[in-house]
């Protein structure tokens, strides 16, 4: 390990030590897929851009370790509304105080479970445990939920955004975009003219396909072959190729993977099962900026004869993203 | 679109600190790489974090290392690589 120095702040990970992946990509909640609409929203329509996002992420501080990616995401994205003078607290203090209410459902009265007998195994048994209190108190949405929603509320109101834009987005990320990469995949391993147009040209191969991709960015696509593997990872924030392959995994995202990658990739290979052989080449791809990246993995050897359709089911995301690679 | 640097040019990373918002991540700072390819003109990004009217557009090339020169004790393969993307006021001819 090299020394670090000039760290630029606590987002800037890239050849850190860090503990094992966790590989574990558990469902997104409602929220958090509110949240992240309402981000790709504002910012795709430029009222405020990913690199003010970005930055003011970056510039949280203490909190950036303490809170969670969606929840940074919302608080730097009302920070950059009150800063531009979108609103002002007291406009959003009201708002949100109004979506608090929303959700401020009646509690039912639950009996008292020291007095409820029923049998257990044929024995009257009653509950003096606090195994009742977990359907007693329920699980609210978080805090930063609503200040989501009293943010999207506010630019609903002003006209900036519609609610259709929100529910449009978390509809393309629940059932279009995780898609299109295997599509594209299946498409790249049946017919050898697009495959060598989409490495040549990645945007207008996927294009020519009819697949209009909603991103500024430049997509740029590696092919594994026996002599390079490469992997993506994003050192700097969570940088991934949304419109092909939907929200990145956990894992993408998370502290270890971006800061490893790097400077250990055999070793994080590893960790997913892949193991490279030491005379292939290496290409860790940190897309730090403007170019997004597809891994273009090797067609299965038992797949001969399959169409399309029946190739796009084996495509799996880790082979994209380069962490994995076909059996 | 006019730029500095060609195809295979050796390049150094600027070892400047940087202020505000910026996309040359710090473990690259310092390093020798060579020009993989120029990728295009975009806005530039420290810029647009600060809101910035009209910035300026400026070139972005991918940028290949060897691993080896990246890190101190590097423990895989001499053949191994690094490619990342850096704006031109970031990059100085060797």
């Amino acid at each position: 390990m090299s020394k670090i120095y000039k760290k630029m702040g606590p987002h800037d990970v890239g050849g850190e030590n860090s503990i094992p992946i966790d590989l574990n990509d558990p469902e997104m909640t409602h929220w958090e897929k509110y949240a992240n609409a309402l981000r790709i929203v504002v910012s795709s329509k430029r009222i405020i851009t990913l690199d003010e996002l970005r930055y003011h992420t970056e510039k949280l501080g203490d909190a950036y370790f303490k809170i969670g990616y969606f929840e940074r995401n919302c608080l730097s994205l009302h920070n950059i509304c009150l800063n531009k003078g979108i609103y002002d607290q007291e406009l959003f203090n009201v708002v949100k105080l109004k979506k608090v209410a929303e959700f401020d459902v009646p509690k039912i009265d639950l009996p008292d479970p020291k007095k409820i007998e029923h049998l257990h195994d044929g024995v009257p048994h009653s509950h003096e445990q606090s195994d009742f209190q977990e359907d007693e108190t329920g699980e609210g949405p978080p805090d930063y939920y609503f200040d989501t929603l009293a943010i999207a509320d506010i630019m609903i109101k002003l006209g900036l955004i519609t609610k259709e834009d929100i529910t449009q987005k978390i509809d393309q990320f629940d059932n279009v975009f995780p898609n299109r990469g295997k599509t594209v995949i299946a498409k790249a391993w049946s017919d050898e003219d697009f495959r060598q147009h989409l490495i040549e040209d990645a945007k207008t191969a996927i294009s020519n396909i009819g697949i209009k991709l909603e991103t500024f960015a430049d997509i740029i696509c590696m092919p594994q072959s026996p002599e390079t593997h490469h992997i993506v990872v994003c050192t700097l924030c969570s940088c991934y190729p949304r419109t092909l392959l939907g929200m990145p995994p956990s894992w993408y995202k998370s502290r270890s993977y971006r800061s490893r990658v790097v400077h250990e990739p055999r070793k994080v290979l590893a960790e997913f099962g892949t193991i490279v052989p030491e005379n292939r080449e290496i290409k860790v791809h940190d897309s730090n900026a403007d170019m997004r990246y597809l891994i273009l993995p090797p067609r299965p050897s038992n797949t001969d004869g399959w169409d399309e359709e029946q190739l796009s089911e084996i495509v799996e995301r880790d082979y994209l993203v380069g962490v994995r690679l076909p059996d | 679109m006019k730029t500095k640097f060609k195809i295979d040019d050796i390049v150094i990373v600027d070892d400047r600190v940087s202020r505000s918002h910026c996309r040359t991540p710090s473990y690259i700072r310092g390093k020798v790489g060579i020009i993989e390819r120029i990728c295009g003109e975009f806005p530039n990004p420290e810029e647009i974090a600060l809101c910035q009217d009209s910035p300026s557009i400026i070139p972005l090339y991918r940028c290949r290392f060897k691993q080896a020169d990246v890190w101190e004790n590097y423990e895989g393969s001499d053949k191994d690589t690094l490619e990342l993307e850096i704006y031109e006021h970031w990059l100085k001819k060797i």
